[in-house]
């Protein structure tokens, strides 16, 4: 990638921007790299292995990073769509950053994995890719890979909970979300769980309980996706952040079907298209208030 | 220590008494969710336990503190709030197979909980255990127990262990509670080890010290010193602050208390599992937060870790197991963090003294 670290040089030494967030070599896999020194940038990769979604380290709570300085971020088009949705929603400003965008043939689901795509282990949202080649940047780098192999797990799994029935609905979740220990890593690996106060930690009135019992798990899980609806780009962070391994992107991806089934509203790059639930429309069908 | 032997099927035997008398026997099996993951779950039969395959998902301190529990109950009274304990008294259970490094977990956990007040639902839970660990074969590249002082084949917190053999295994037996369990099943003394798996284990023990050297006692002090290290505002900077670290880790003890009305009258208190790395963990009702960014919070973790307690209750909390730099969806590694500190232990120190 040697576009992408002589890009990060200038940058960096033209004092452009004081960070480049992107991904480097670590003991395990990948992992995300906070470049500050102009002679460090030749650490900076992107492969297969780029599965991360560094729009997540934009938040601007996250004090310690902004501390750092004007950055610039590596992002995916899958990653844009996060970006573009802290600008939509107001938590960054486009003037704020810059955007170096790569060309993606698709990412592994696991980024310490060394295994070439396969079915298998492909992320199962590059899929449904339609932004390998984004639209929001700065810069653009790379060549365009050829598209990856489609893992089909996620849409067959949604297929088949579809097909149950409701009580055998709720037990399949329950068996997930009865691990849940509500460590809340799901919401903050999330680029677009950026609340000041997560609902979830309101003692008065206590929204959801903050034990993880079965009713609060329950709880914790259907408000952090619902509020996600129309705002959530399905990068599979919180799938991954998640310990107990519970299938969190089953979730995301039902809820943004669903979003763009009732509102014709899909994830995307363009911070000027409203947000679905965020814009009042005279033709909204309205349709679940009888 | 002694050394007798155990057949497969004197095990297995063992396993299915235990269950027809109401032990609960937990050992690791292939998970539910996922047939590539094992955790430690309640088995019927030794046939369900699959011993030795790999680590599992998270340690088996759920079993002594679990991830929620009531401590208490009440009900509000006309004559006032009315309080009903939850009894203490646990139930006998028996951990088959679990990893030295997690079993080493409790013995060190054990401190804290009976330091200034002893904890009655941990210690019940601990007199009520019998524990049978295995030798471990499954070091990788993340392990780093002999960093610790423990290894392999460590036999601290256990009451007995198995080390596989021909036909069986070979069973120590540490304590009172391990010999009385193995009594009427083990057969003939064994004087030694298989040479096989002396080797065995000499070469996991090899393997593990190549991923990380012995720490030395005076990285405590040196932690302290670099307290104020300039490392420690980089060191965190991909951290979530997720606290995924905390719940798969062995050693990792501090809880919440919360109360949670079931209705306008009734109500249960209960502990959950929390976590330092957390920005709420040290969140004032001022709205003051004395470790005011992720830096801090991960300099907290490793501190407490290597250093606090350490000079409290003068060992390391950490077992090496290496569960949280496996799980961590930002990439932080314990190991890379201890290894960058170490290398300050000699030099002078930076950026002042705490």
């Amino acid at each position: 990638m040697k576009s992408l670290q002589e890009l990060a040089f200038k940058l960096l030494s033209e004092g452009t921007v004081k960070v480049v967030i992107g991904y480097e070599e670590g003991p395990r896999g990948v992992r995300p790299a906070f470049i500050t020194d102009p002679a460090q940038t030749s650490k900076l990769i992107f492969d297969r292995r780029c599965t991360q979604n560094l729009a997540t380290y934009l938040n601007p709570r996250r004090k310690h990073i902004t501390a750092l300085g004007k950055a610039a971020v590596v992002v995916k088009g899958c990653d844009a769509r996060a970006v573009a949705g802290l600008i939509r929603e107001q938590q960054i400003t486009r003037d704020s950053l810059v955007i170096i965008a790569v060309r993606c043939g698709g990412v592994l689901e696991d980024p310490t994995s060394t295994a070439e795509l396969t079915a298998d282990t492909t992320s199962p949202r590059c899929g449904q890719c339609e932004v390998r080649e984004p639209k929001l940047f700065d810069h653009l780098v790379g060549e365009l890979p050829p598209a990856p192999p489609v893992n089909p797990r996620r849409s067959e799994q949604i297929a088949a909970i579809e097909k149950m029935t409701a009580a055998d609905r709720m037990d399949y979740w329950n068996q997930h979300l009865d691990r849940c220990i509500r460590c809340h890593a799901c919401r903050e690996a999330c680029p677009m769980c950026f609340c000041v106060e997560c609902r979830a930690e309101r003692a008065l009135p206590q929204w959801v309980d903050p034990s993880p019992t079965s009713r609060a798990n329950r709880a914790w899980t259907m408000m952090r996706v619902m509020h996600q609806a129309g705002r959530c780009v399905d990068c599979m962070e919180c799938e991954r952040a998640c310990p107990e391994h519970i299938p969190l992107g089953l979730l995301a991806r039902y809820v943004a079907d669903s979003v763009e089934q009732r509102y014709g509203y899909k994830a995307t790059e363009d911070p000027g298209v409203p947000a679905p639930l965020g814009v009042f429309r005279t033709d909204d069908g309205e349709e679940f208030i009888r | 220590m002694t050394h007798r032997f155990i057949s497969h099927e004197k095990l297995s035997k063992l396993v299915a008494d235990l269950v027809a008398a109401n032990t609960r026997v937990i050992a690791p099996v292939h998970a539910h969710d996922d047939a590539e993951q094992i955790d430690y779950l309640p088995i019927q039969k030794l046939e369900d336990a699959s011993l030795g395959v790999q680590l599992p998902r998270r340690s088996a301190k759920e079993f002594f503190l679990p991830t929620t529990e009531v401590i208490l109950q009440y009900r509000c009274e006309k004559e006032g709030v009315k309080i009903e304990e939850v009894p203490s008294a646990a139930k006998p259970q028996v951990i088959l197979g679990p990893s030295p490094c997690d079993v080493a977990g409790l013995e060190i956990v054990d401190k804290v909980m009976s330091w200034d007040y002893r904890d009655e639902l941990w210690f019940g839970r601990r007199e009520a255990t019998t524990i049978v660990s295995l030798l471990c074969s499954m070091a990788d590249a993340t392990c780093f127990c002999t960093a610790v002082g423990l290894g392999p084949d460590s036999v601290r917190g256990s009451d007995a262990m198995l080390v596989p053999t021909a036909g069986g295994y070979v069973v120590r037996l540490i304590t009172p509670k391990g010999e009385a369990l193995f009594k009427n099943y083990v057969s003939d003394q064994v004087d030694a080890l298989d040479a096989r798996v002396d080797k065995a284990v000499a070469e996991a023990r090899k393997r593990v010290e190549a991923n990380m050297p012995a720490i030395p006692a005076d990285f405590a002090a040196s932690l302290e010193r670099n307290f104020d290290h300039p490392l420690w505002k980089t060191m965190a900077l991909r951290c979530h602050g997720c606290g995924a670290c905390a719940s798969v880790c062995p050693t990792c003890h501090c809880f919440d208390i919360v109360d949670e009305h079931d209705d306008s009258e009734r109500g249960v208190r209960r502990r959950n599992w929390d976590s330092c790395q957390t920005a709420r963990f040290t969140l004032h009702a001022s709205g003051h937060n004395p470790r005011a960014s992720q830096n801090e919070r991960f300099r907290q973790r490793v501190e407490h870790k290597f250093s606090i307690y350490p000079s409290r209750f003068g060992e390391i909390l950490c077992t090496g197991c290496g569960r949280c730099s496996r799980v961590c969806p930002g990439g932080m590694n314990l190991a890379e963090v201890v290894g960058e500190f170490r290398k300050l232990a000699t030099a002078a120190p930076e950026g002042g003294a705490r």
